[in-house]
């Protein structure tokens, strides 16, 4: 528990440092959103004008008074009007991209993570073996791949060519959003070969990781002893073996979500999946400050947040991490 | 205690490492015998192929690991020869296994309990969980730990106490035979001398042999009843312990005796033995030792001495000194 509030500590601390951080950047480089909009009118905005522009950017006051006032807007929420989707606030748009690009990393990890986990163990029970020798090699070739030649290669295959799946969307326009077998399978649809780059660009990763922590723990003496004992070779094997090697796993794993969120954001451009990558693309092209700005405090959000959790899973599952 | 029946015959047991190009013989053709109720010794400096033995016996030994010829009989039964049902029959209930680092013996991440009861649930069915937890409470009380710690982790217990938690799971099954590997090397001497009176006690109650590995003679000499002496992957001397301390024929296992303080008497200095073993790869011509043998003979750099009985002095030694 002392541990875990540490760590709670700890991100919070860092929270706030991002948030800082994401205060102060863009106010250190030249020039500013206001300078842009008030330039664009060539002189011909009065001075009141001028002054109700820079408000409402928050770039009226002292740098202090300023930040005061971003860090209010961030605890509640508020991240401003977009100007590309005038008037939509930036919050919504947010939250509304971030939904989609969840569910594609979500699934994306889950399935990486399971599949390269399970190989990787079969790989390092049966080294030098047939499955060792054939996927090893491959799936490591996989991982060298970049998200988005592979979507490139899959949309243009399967999408364009064969037509086997949507040319972009994250569900069928005509579905309301319910929790039901339709809406759900059609999100699905929508987001297979999305999750598949992502997918087969990542799981290699795993199955190399799980590999290498297992065949350094084959030779461990309680891994000897279990074998000595006569149990099952699958006792042995996961029981023993797996359920030590997962640990580290699960700590890179948390390390891989920035990553993940990156390869996300290319391949939704790709696909034209309406998750955060597309919007940002579109707001960097018609310097959407507030979302810009409000996306990357979002992707710093998650990366401590998938930290945290990592940490509280490790607890749970290593015992030498719980004090008493 | 121990009776004249041999429980083990370990008849010209050879083992090898196999590399890609290359093949190093760690266990030359070997034999010995463990008695019913004996505690035999393999003593020997580090990569002298005693552990390799030890792992042979119980049929552990994996790739680049290869047992390459002879025999390892229990009661007449080739072990080297078990199947698959056999081998998993012979595992803990007729040898088990007690290793040299009580730190790393024990899975970290799950409970004690379940490292006992897992062997008793495998091996023994019929008893279910409830039957396996009762032993585990018993074997608990047998190595002096409070039952009511069983559910800790093994992090949670001093290196001593999980000496015996991995004593009391060796215990699990009343084996015939337990082999210990270097049992006590990574605990301090306090707590060594318990464990090892803790050992003599339970094997005088429970009757069951032991295979007793270690580097260091002196604690070998107290704890065992006869003891073999490894050299570069040969036995070179076969003796009861007290022959080995008063009257060691081989001259390697006077150096090793002298390798090492006696406990109690005067401080002298301690001489070692010159020189380090033999790459196993590159063997000399002869009898292995005689490269840091203060006593070579012409005859040692070319001939290879064979293990022989000596009854005058009850030793089996392989020494061209002794002829």
């Amino acid at each position: 528990m002392i541990f875990l509030a540490r760590r709670l500590a700890f991100y919070f601390a860092a929270f706030f440092l991002a948030i800082t951080f994401n205060f102060l950047i863009p106010r250190l480089m030249p020039g500013d959103p206001s300078d842009r909009i008030i330039a664009s009118f060539q002189g011909r905005l009065n001075e009141s004008q001028v002054a109700a522009i820079r408000q409402s950017y928050g770039l009226e006051g002292s740098l202090w008074e300023q930040y005061l006032t971003y860090v209010g807007s961030v605890f509640r929420l508020d991240f401003g009007i977009s100007t590309v989707q005038f008037p939509e606030p930036t919050a919504s748009l947010l939250f509304y991209g971030a939904t989609w690009t969840l569910v594609l990393v979500g699934l994306a990890i889950a399935l990486a993570f399971t599949i390269g986990s399970i190989m990787g163990i079969h790989a390092a029970w049966n080294r030098g073996g047939f499955f060792d020798s054939f996927f090893t090699p491959i799936n490591v070739m996989m991982n060298a791949f970049t998200p988005a030649i592979v979507a490139l290669v899959l949309f243009y295959a399967f999408s364009l060519q064969l037509r086997w799946f949507p040319l972009g969307r994250a569900h069928d326009p005509n579905l309301m959003a319910a929790f039901n077998f339709q809406f759900i399978g059609s999100v699905l649809y929508h987001a297979t070969l999305p999750v598949l780059s992502i997918f087969l660009v990542s799981f290699g990763g795993w199955h190399l990781g799980m590999r290498n922590v297992m065949i350094n723990l084959l030779n461990d003496d309680f891994v000897i002893l279990a074998r000595a004992k006569g149990l099952s070779d699958n006792r042995v094997k996961y029981r023993y073996v797996a359920r030590n090697a997962i640990l580290p796993q699960i700590t890179s794993l948390a390390l891989s979500v920035g990553y993940m969120l990156g390869g996300a954001l290319v391949t939704e451009q790709v696909f034209n999946y309406p998750g955060l990558g597309k919007f940002t693309f579109t707001a960097i092209g018609s310097r959407d400050y507030s979302f810009i700005q409000g996306q990357l405090l979002l992707l710093t959000t998650a990366v401590l947040v998938a930290n945290l959790l990592s940490d509280i899973a490790n607890v749970i599952l290593d015992p030498r991490l719980r004090k008493g | 205690m121990s009776s004249d029946r041999a429980l083990i015959e370990v008849r010209n047991l050879t083992v090898d490492y196999v590399g890609e190009h290359s093949v190093a013989r760690a266990v030359n053709g070997i034999d010995f015998d463990i008695r019913e109720g004996e505690a035999f010794g393999l003593a020997g400096e580090s990569g002298c192929g005693k552990s390799t033995v030890a792992f042979a016996l119980a049929r552990l030994t994996r790739l680049p690991g290869l047992v390459s010829g002879g025999q390892v009989r229990l009661h007449g039964e080739d072990v080297l020869k078990f199947d698959k049902a056999r081998l998993k029959a012979y595992r803990w209930n007729e040898v088990s296994f007690v290793f040299q680092s009580a730190m790393n013996a024990l899975n970290p991440v799950i409970p004690v309990s379940e490292q006992i009861m897992d062997v008793i649930e495998t091996h023994e069915p019929q008893l279910g969980k409830d039957g396996a937890r009762k032993r585990a409470v018993e074997l608990f009380e047998l190595v002096g730990i409070p039952p009511k710690r069983l559910d800790d982790f093994p992090h949670q217990f001093s290196g001593g106490m999980r000496q015996r938690i991995c004593i009391a799971i060796a215990l699990a099954l009343q084996p015939k035979l337990i082999i210990m590997d270097e049992p006590t090397t990574a605990l301090d001497v306090v707590v060594q001398r318990d464990i090892i009176e803790q050992i003599v006690e339970l094997k005088n109650r429970l009757g069951f042999s032991v295979l007793f590995i270690t580097h260091d003679l002196g604690l070998m000499i107290e704890f065992c009843d006869r003891i073999g002496v490894m050299y570069s992957g040969e036995l070179v001397e076969v003796a009861p312990a007290e022959a080995i301390l008063t009257d060691p024929q081989h001259p390697y296992t006077r150096a090793l005796g002298n390798s090492f303080p006696p406990l109690t008497g005067p401080r002298v200095r301690l001489e070692g033995i010159a020189g380090t073993p033999p790459d196993i790869r590159d063997l000399p011509q002869g009898c292995r030792f005689s490269p840091r043998c203060p006593h070579a003979m012409e005859v040692c750099r070319t001939d290879a001495p064979e293990l022989r009985f000596y009854p005058e002095h009850r030793s089996q030694a392989a020494c061209h000194l002794l002829n």
